[in-house]
């Protein structure tokens, strides 16, 4: 009774803020947590008879069936490695360039330009993956592509670059970076401008250099921005932008070893069978292994410093 | 303080007695306002079918669905209201529709679009045996009887197929003005092997054509019958033991992936073929000499007036009745359908009543075309807010001709249908169910090297043994041994 | 502008990095900028000429056949014009309140409820219901479909951008201002509206940025919900031509396909024409935004 009595006193006190998460809450409970009773399917072979919760009443249990074709060949590993190594490297070089970018336009002297190179870099988010694959393929085309005809220029052979898997790590990753960059140095750049402009003027007075400042105010006060964009990017790392590996790629077989993640492992194999019980269980397994991943990392984060963390 | 907690518990408890509520109502509410409509489906009060059908979205469907509901509600009691979903969206869409329970009675299906065979296994269609005994007479007296029997699932049918051209038979085209230019002929062609003294001529006359214009979906043909769409299980065409093979271990398949592989090697073949999504771009500037494409009755002149030059083509394989070939375009009946029986004697009579099937077709006389001639019609401007895609709406051979058709063009269809013998496969189809996991592995192994080995543009000696051990550990193996078991069942239950 | 600038002045860049900060930004900018340009030159291209040459930056034939073709639908695209612009606008103004009081309250240290919020947030970020169990709640239980609000509810919140927005109040907002405004005796409303918004412009006009762009590009909600075509938005329509052109050319050799639609396909410069179409008011309108941005920021720093 005590400690009920204590609740409600907290509840009371509180009561001003749990009013202002209530209707987000009520959002997430109608748009998130409703809908995600439905991940019951990935352990059915889901069948229509009637409604759709007569559907799920009515199919088959599977138990773990659903999940065995992520794990059953050779390409579970490829799918896996190429999933975590490409997400690995867009978070870390995307992170350091998007805060690099976001100093280098907070820094540039006249802000007229600046704002017209952000805005420039911002076009490529507008941009559809089919269209981006249509462009990239205007570039890299062996008969056509601009690439292959500067070099004819200069006497090198040209390169069919839709079969050979070498050169698309490094392709993937430049198309990532061109198209998110622009999109996520926004961020810190509205970060930067919050930073509380007496800190630099101490700094100045204390004599340090723009390049001291950088290091001793700007980076630290992004410090926490950057954990927790992070923290929330590993969550998401076996996820794959599925436009990015099919349609850049237009769905080269030659080039599967570097370019085949689980998101197209996944669209590929249930072309044929439609199963919807499967495609849930794949998103399932990558949510699950990202969340397992983010608790881990939040605790380490914790363990540094509690405010940077997530919860 | 503990009125403060109680308000807090029956808050709580009343927003889950509302939200399981109102998931209750939401479930049932659709059911319960339809069901006494659809009870009395045959006095006075007339059914609404909701019609789901693939197509650019046209401005006009609300009003000529209105003047179809007019003619209907007379007929046959009922009003009809058409969803049209564009082409692209479309199997998503009704994924969704279909899984969700939705309240639909008609919708369109086919091989290619909203998977036939797949979703009447899932249960998404009604079974229809009964149904057009009852109620649709008139679709199985206009149907060649090798549409329903090609598209029986399982021993059932799920969908009324449309009356259209029936056997599928493989061309080469010609561009004819290279031919000409060339002065060659096609009268010796028919294989793939044999096309090489033409290509040889093109490609040294004419360097900036395409002399075998092949993209990422070519398969060359082999007399084999596939038991999924581009899925390397085939039997051989006059193979009486049923066999299933690995198409790639086939000698037709061995050959004909050497000689795409030689012409590939000698520049016949565009250099990206196996990335190529189409070739829409060579066809409008005619820069292409021949390719291999599927015909019908008159298909020369389609595609010389689509293209804008002369067209000329000449078989490589017999006209055969495939799996594919009659699940090319079909309604089926929601299997939550309210009005099955409704939908059923609209399906009828949109198959045999040619007012019906010209006003979904064409739309209002007068508005949007007018006749010419008993059976000639011809556009109006107006037409352009109701432009549909003929051969997904049911029975071809009641519409309307178009200026330039011969007269005789339906029964040009109907004697070509009647020559058309069925493949091997006709009415078998592949349950996957037990083998889905080593279906998902085998595809993605399959395509990693489909399209370079079709296209010639790896050499076969070297990755066709690859494509065999990876597709092997995949698991095809399994799959081969469960076809093998429903096909030896499927042969004896049909005296094959 | 002149307040942002000036306490900067004094401690500029040297004009060396100066010029190579410029270069370094202004060529990413151009490089971001070039397809779009490109999009615009093939919208224009004769379509033969685009199917014979391929993409050029000079193509040899002009022509405007695409937007010909695209205002053939006429009244249809001013109607989406406006569906897009209500959803964006409505829409962001929505998200932000939802957002900003909750990544507020999760921000501050004194909440008892902090972290089971906060989490009760992230776990959404990472598992989903799928398509299926989405659409049910949305049309069965809200009754949403062919709804104008299926397009703007479905992405009001996201626990993204809360995340970020929480940093933004946490980082920026110092406790003693709070602590200040409780002893001037202002209820927790007052504070977060009069003393807390202002401080936390720059990451809210971000916010605003990220939430306009998402509902401005939003494609999949019209996809799944919308079957009026009175409802449907602009980015709905071009992704719709997007993947029946796909859709059609993939399926070109299937025989009944083949034979009836290829014809009425959409072309590839329209399918340009429909981008330029659908992303150039947002783009011209970007700096207009950004202006008004700036003044915020403008504000908050003069405030502090």
């Amino acid at each position: 009774m005590k400690t009920l009595g204590r609740f409600a006193k907290d509840l009371d006190r509180n009561k001003a803020l749990l009013l202002m998460v209530l209707p987000a809450t009520l959002w997430f409970i109608f748009f998130a947590y409703l809908p995600m009773l439905g991940t019951i399917i990935s352990f059915k072979e889901y069948r229509v008879s009637g409604g759709f919760l007569s559907s799920i009443i009515n199919s088959r249990w599977v138990g773990f069936d659903n999940f065995k074709f992520l794990f059953s060949t050779d390409d579970a590993f490829i799918i896996t490695r190429n999933t975590l190594l490409y997400n690995i490297v867009f978070i870390f070089i995307g992170l350091v360039l998007a805060v690099a970018m976001a100093i280098v336009l907070s820094e540039i002297a006249n802000k007229k330009l600046a704002k017209w190179y952000q805005t420039g870099m911002f076009m490529p988010y507008f941009l559809s993956w089919v269209i981006v694959g249509y462009f990239a393929y205007s570039f890299l085309s062996f008969d056509r592509g601009m690439v292959n005809k500067i070099a004819l220029a200069f006497g090198i052979d040209p390169v069919q670059f839709y079969s050979e898997p070498k050169y698309w790590p490094f392709i993937i990753v430049i198309v990532f970076l061109w198209k998110s960059l622009g999109y996520n140095s926004v961020v810190y750049l509205a970060a930067i401008m919050g930073i509380d402009k007496s800190l630099y003027e101490a700094a100045m007075i204390d004599g340090a250099n723009k390049w001291q400042q950088i290091r001793n105010i700007t980076l630290p006060m992004l410090t926490p921005l950057m954990t927790i964009l992070t923290l929330l990017a590993i969550g998401r790392i076996f996820y794959a932008d599925f436009g990015l590996f099919y349609q850049v790629t237009r769905d080269s077989g030659t080039l599967y070893n570097v370019t085949n993640v689980i998101d197209t492992y996944v669209y590929r194999g249930l072309k044929t069978t439609g199963e919807i019980g499967m495609s849930t269980a794949a998103g399932l397994y990558q949510s699950f292994v990202g969340f397992v991943l983010v608790i881990t990392s939040n605790y380490v984060v914790r363990k540094v410093n509690k405010d940077n963390a997530l919860f | 303080m503990g009125s403060t907690r109680k308000k807090l518990s029956i808050g709580l408890a009343s927003i889950l007695a509302v939200m399981l509520f109102l998931s209750a109502c939401g479930n049932n509410g659709s059911s319960n306002n339809a069901s006494p409509t659809g009870n009395a489906g045959n006095s006075e009060e007339p059914v609404e079918l909701s019609w789901y059908t693939i197509g650019t979205p046209q401005k006009d469907v609300d009003k000529i669905m209105g003047e179809v509901s007019k003619y209907t509600k007379d007929k046959i009691g009922v009003t009809v209201k058409m969803t049209m979903i564009d082409w692209g969206d479309y199997n998503q869409k009704m994924q969704v529709l279909t899984a969700s329970g939705a309240d639909m009675d008609i919708m369109f299906t086919a091989s290619w679009a909203f998977d036939y065979v797949q979703n009447a296994r899932k249960g998404a269609f009604a079974p229809i045996d009964d149904l057009l005994k009852a109620q649709g007479k008139g679709i199985t007296e206009v149907l060649d009887p090798a549409f329903l029997e090609g598209s029986k699932v399982d021993g059932k049918n799920y969908g009324v197929p449309a009356n259209k051209e029936l056997p599928a038979q493989e061309v080469w085209r010609f561009n004819k003005n290279l031919l000409d230019e060339n002065k060659l002929s096609i009268a010796d062609v028919r294989t793939l092997e044999s096309l090489e003294p033409l290509l040889k001529t093109v490609k040294q006359n004419n360097p900036d054509v395409v002399p075998l214009q092949v993209d990422k979906n070519f398969m060359p043909y082999t007399p084999y019958d596939y038991l999924i769409e581009k899925f390397p299980l085939a039997v051989k065409l006059d193979d009486t033991g049923y066999k299933i093979v690995n198409i790639f271990e086939t000698p037709e398949m061995k050959q004909a992936l050497a000689t795409m592989h030689k012409y590939y090697t000698a520049g016949y073949v565009p250099t990206e073929a196996a990335t190529l999504e189409s070739s829409s771009d060579v066809q409008a500037t005619g820069k292409w000499f021949t390719d291999k494409a599927t015909t019908q009755p008159f298909a020369d002149n389609v595609w010389s007036t689509s293209y804008g030059y002369p067209i000329v083509s000449t078989p490589q394989s017999d006209a055969l009745i495939y799996n594919l070939s009659v699940m090319g375009s079909m309604q089926a009946i929601s299997a939550n359908s309210k009005n099955k029986e409704k939908a059923m004697e609209f399906l009828n009579l949109l198959n045999t009543d040619p007012v019906l099937r010209n006003l979904v077709d064409s739309g209002i006389e007068g508005t949007h075309y007018k006749k010419t001639d008993a059976n000639y019609m011809e556009n109006l401007p107006e037409s352009k807010n109701y432009d549909m895609p003929t051969f997904s709406l049911g029975n071809v051979m009641l519409t309307h001709l178009n200026p330039g058709d011969p007269a005789d063009k339906w029964e040009q269809f109907k004697s070509y249908n009647d020559a058309g013998k069925p493949a091997i496969l006709l009415g078998f189809n592949f349950d996957p169910t037990k083998v889905s996991n080593e279906i998902a592995a085998v595809q993605n192994a399959k395509e990693a090297f489909w399209a370079p080995l079709m296209t010639g543009t790896v050499d076969p000696e070297k990755y066709a043994p690859q494509a065999i051990k990876k597709l092997n550990d995949a698991g095809l193996g399994k799959i081969l041994a469960e076809a093998q078991s429903q096909m030896d069942a499927w042969k004896t239950a049909n005296n094959k | 502008m002149a307040s942002l600038t000036k306490p900067r002045d004094f401690h500029k860049l040297s004009p060396v990095w100066n010029v190579i900060f410029n270069m370094i930004a202004g060529l990413f900018a151009l490089a971001c900028v070039f397809p779009f340009l490109f999009v615009t030159i093939i919208s224009f291209t004769d379509e033969k000429t685009l199917a014979r040459d391929g993409y050029s930056l000079f193509p040899k034939k002009w022509s405007i056949d695409a937007y010909d073709y695209i205002f053939k639908a006429g009244d249809q695209l001013l109607r989406s014009y406006g569906v897009t612009i209500f959803v964006t606008v409505v829409g962001t103004a929505l998200s932000m309140v939802f957002i900003s009081l909750f990544a507020y309250a999760i921000s501050r240290r004194g909440f008892k409820y902090r972290n089971f919020f906060s989490f009760f947030a992230f776990f959404t970020m990472l598992f989903n219901g799928g398509l299926v169990p989405t659409y049910i709640v949305t049309t069965k239980l809200l009754g949403l479909q062919n709804s104008i609000w299926a397009l703007i509810l479905p992405l009001t919140v996201n626990a993204f951008y809360i995340m970020i927005m929480r940093t933004f109040f946490s980082t920026m907002i110092p406790d003693a201002i709070i602590e200040s405004g409780k002893i001037d005796g202002a209820g927790e409303f007052g504070i977060f509206f009069r003393l807390v918004i202002p401080l936390a412009l720059p990451g809210l006009a971000t916010i605003a940025l990220f939430s306009t762009l998402g509902y401005w590009n939003d494609w999949f909600n019209a996809l799944l919900y919308i079957e009026d075509p009175n409802l449907v938005p602009l980015q709905s329509m071009l992704i719709r031509i997007e993947n029946s052109m796909q859709f059609i050319l993939q399926n070109s050799n299937n025989p009944s396909l083949g034979m009836g639609v290829l014809q009425s396909m959409p072309q590839d410069t329209s399918r340009m024409a429909m981008v330029v179409l659908a992303t150039g008011p947002i783009v011209l309108a970007y700096p207009f935004f950004q202006r008004y941005f700036v003044q915020g920021l403008t504000v908050g720093a003069v405030k502090e």
